[in-house]
């Protein structure tokens, strides 16, 4: 289930990855093309990161500037482009949150509490399928099984690039349950994983 | 424990790993052992990609429509000053057809005198060997306007039809932006041209009105000037719109603004 069906038409993998290909070579309409299928996503991406819209909607910008001067790098890379690129706009996203928090003390505090706010509720952080490649569906199928909390901060981990302590900073709870959270999290994924190959 | 011997907290320390919750001491430690050890090395390599789709799987949400605009400003800025760095970088090779369109010509407006310097001797020479005696004046104004390294940004603004009708310099160290038309372009007695910044996310800054002399000089902070990707210039009334209001009048001739000092 990880192939794709050779039945079905071009897939969106394809399609992002000719269009990466033709970017690499400073085609500008596949550059707009590209824009057109993923900003979408890309956007939910930064969003998610930077938490600010207005923030976000930079870090898409620098991230698109980025993609346009290293897209030939994709074919370095084996994961499924829109992960790429996707990985792109939270490095991005990071970098503009560290620049953000050594200027603004007042800025992180408004985050942490958003934050804190999402795991509190234990409402189900939204996961979409939606252009999500094979890798992506086996890793959501995953996810679905762990606790909200657990989910949050594994994605939130792995979105923000924080560590245990920045966690437990961030989610206003002691260190040792963000450990305690993420390690089990992380083993219930790997058993999950494992039977995806 | 052998780490080696114990597959599930090889794989646990892999996602870790590829999560980035494995920091410090531990992480170097980890990473030292994968570089020894192709398994190891594997998991890692399976749970980062693994975990690269975390990113795919967020919520879907539109952009405004100003984002992609201000990707193609930059991405074309890019592409220009690419196109430039190319040109500049073999000057005095391909003096035939590529010069003009060079930089250093175009800085060359400014550093007073030395492009009509070379007009005048190209003029005045035989046709026989023209091509070799512009080829060593290109060299030797190359090598002057190298030594003039101030001018650090400079725009080409054209009409819609990509006629270029305005060269625009800028120097950050003494602020002044130097505006040289060079089409044909005459405004109306009751119209004035109008100079804008298009920021980044924010609205069109006046950098100034322009007189009617063939060069127009004004002063602009850095700040106002430094990461624009694009100038623009608008038919105005006499003497501009107020300050503080944006442009009133049609666009003319707009450009990207590329940074040329290395």
């Amino acid at each position: 289930m990880l192939f794709m069906n050779p039945e079905s038409p071009p897939s969106l993998d394809l399609q992002l990855i000719t269009l990466l290909d033709r970017v690499a070579l400073a085609d500008e309409v596949a550059l707009r093309e590209l824009y057109d299928l993923t900003s979408s996503k890309l956007y939910g991406v930064a969003v998610r990161v930077v938490t600010n819209r207005e923030w976000a909607e930079d870090v898409l910008q620098e991230a698109f500037l980025n993609i346009w001067r290293i897209a030939g790098d994709y074919k370095a890379s084996l994961s499924p482009p829109m992960a790429w690129m996707a990985l792109v706009v939270r490095s991005r996203g990071v970098d503009f949150l560290r620049r953000r928090n050594s200027d603004r003390a007042d800025a992180v505090q408004e985050l942490d509490d958003v934050i804190s706010d999402t795991v509190a509720g234990n409402s189900p952080n939204p996961m979409d399928t939606t252009q999500a490649s094979e890798q992506a569906k086996a890793l959501h199928a995953c996810l679905s099984k762990l606790d909200n909390k657990q989910r949050e901060v594994v994605s939130l981990a792995y979105m923000r690039d924080l560590s245990h302590a920045e966690l437990a900073e961030q989610l206003k709870l002691p260190l040792g349950t963000v450990k305690t959270w993420i390690r089990r999290g992380l083993e219930q994924l790997r058993g999950c994983m494992s039977r995806f190959a | 424990m052998n780490l080696m011997k114990n597959a599930s907290l090889m794989e646990q320390l892999a996602a870790s790993y590829a999560l980035g919750t494995l920091r410090g001491g531990a992480r170097r430690r980890f990473e030292a052992l994968a570089r020894n050890n192709a398994t190891l090395r594997a998991a890692a390599l399976l749970w980062q990609s693994r975990m690269s789709s975390v990113a795919e799987l967020q919520p879907q949400i539109a952009p405004s429509a100003a984002v992609w605009k201000r990707i193609e400003n930059l991405v074309n800025a890019d592409k220009q000053a690419a196109a430039m760095k190319a040109a500049r970088a073999q000057p005095a090779k391909a003096p035939a057809v590529g010069w003009w369109a060079s930089l250093g010509v175009w800085r060359g407006a400014t550093a007073a005198g030395a492009l009509t310097a070379v007009v005048a001797v190209v003029t005045g020479m035989g046709a026989s060997n023209r091509v070799d005696q512009l080829s060593a004046q290109v060299a030797q104004l190359s090598g002057k306007l190298a030594a003039t390294p101030e001018i650090q940004y400079v725009a080409v603004l054209a009409d819609d039809k990509s006629s270029a009708s305005m060269l625009v310099t800028f120097d950050p160290k003494s602020s002044k932006l130097v505006l040289k038309r060079v089409g044909g372009f005459k405004e109306q007695a009751d119209k004035s041209l109008q100079l804008w910044a298009l920021p980044p996310g924010a609205g069109p800054k006046s950098l100034g009105v322009l007189g009617s002399d063939a060069v127009v000089r004004l002063t602009a902070a850095d700040r106002d000037v430094r990461e624009v990707p694009t100038l623009a210039i608008s038919l105005e009334p006499k003497g501009g719109v107020p300050a503080g209001s944006g442009p009133s009048g049609p666009v003319l001739f707009k450009g990207a603004l590329i940074e040329t000092a290395p």
